[in-house]
């Protein structure tokens, strides 16, 4: 049978998803609580990838595919996605430095 | 070794006499090339987006334009629903089908919700005075990627719903098939992956 692997059972996913609510509400929590802009932004950056990483692994089961497959799909999304915005963001505060007073 | 074998490879990875590396169904790494693309769209508006904040000296404040409550419901209903489709998947693999049509059903219900909700957030801030091309914070890109960012979202899972319930009809008169079920599957996990990422970049960041 093409694509079979192990399967996960009904509590895993069960799980995921309570980790996934409770990552969920650390990020509600970063943001209500006065805590200092980078400190914030750094919880909700990894919240954020702490998430998407769950999602992927189990319930897209990608952790139980083929290390090419994962590499040609989150390797490309990863890195093309960060070589834009690294790029993006450099031009992004050129601008701003210009426009400003 | 027999003329045409290759060693080392399933029969999973050979797609119509031609080895692939990828030791998936042929449907299941369409879908797979199909999200890395769109993932990449994502990327290109989201980067916009970020573009668009980091250039502009004033920013409208989140908290006062958005209701956090609302959207932090939809977050928790979207990753039910996605935990609910990928209990359908299981039930898919274990060829059960009563349970495999209920899960699909509350998946469906879970996009509706959702859409349900984006409406009325999208109708609040329109009865306020937000367009495309205006809006009352003096800041007209932000409603623009708002609404691009979001509508764009939200037609990815309009679709999906519609996806998913033709895959439950056809679940429940036996028609669809495991894989099936499985590629329909990633279809929606994408979809809430993104907004993973739109909740961070759009709302709380």
């Amino acid at each position: 049978m093409s694509g079979t692997h192990p399967a996960a059972s009904y509590k895993s996913y069960w799980v995921t998803w309570g980790i996934l609510l409770a990552t969920t509400c650390v990020m509600l929590l970063a943001e209500v609580l006065s805590l200092p802009a980078a400190v914030v932004v750094g919880i909700l950056l990894a919240a954020m990838l702490v998430k998407a990483t769950l999602i992927g692994a189990q319930f897209m089961h990608l952790r139980f595919e083929n290390a090419i497959l994962i590499v040609t799909v989150a390797g490309t999304i990863a890195f093309f996605s960060a070589y834009l915005f690294i790029l993006i963001a450099f031009d992004g505060l050129r601008i701003l430095k210009m426009v400003q007073p | 070794m027999a003329h045409g074998q290759i060693a080392g490879l399933t029969e999973a990875s050979v797609i119509e006499g031609v080895a692939t590396p990828f030791a998936v169904s042929w449907q299941k790494l369409m879908m797979w090339l199909f999200i890395v693309v769109d993932a990449l769209m994502f990327a290109g508006f989201l980067g916009s987006y970020g573009f668009v904040r980091l250039a502009s000296p004033a920013w409208p404040d989140r908290g006062e334009v958005f209701f956090l409550p609302l959207i932090a419901v939809m977050t928790f209903v979207l990753i039910s629903s996605s935990a609910t489709m990928a209990c359908a998947v299981a039930a898919a693999r274990q060829s059960d089908r009563r349970l495999l049509v209920r899960f699909l059903w509350l998946t469906v219900l879970g996009g509706l919700c959702f859409l349900g909700m984006q409406a009325y957030e999208w109708t609040s801030l329109i009865r306020e005075g937000a367009t495309l091309w205006s809006n009352p914070w003096d800041v007209p890109l932000f409603t623009a990627s708002f609404f691009l960012i979001t509508g764009f979202h939200g037609t990815h899972v309009l679709s999906g719903v519609i996806i998913l319930a033709i895959t439950a009809l056809r679940s429940a008169s036996g028609v669809s098939t495991a894989n099936g079920v499985e590629v329909a599957g990633l279809y929606w996990h994408f979809v809430d992956l993104v907004w993973v990422f739109i909740f961070t970049f759009f709302y709380l960041i």
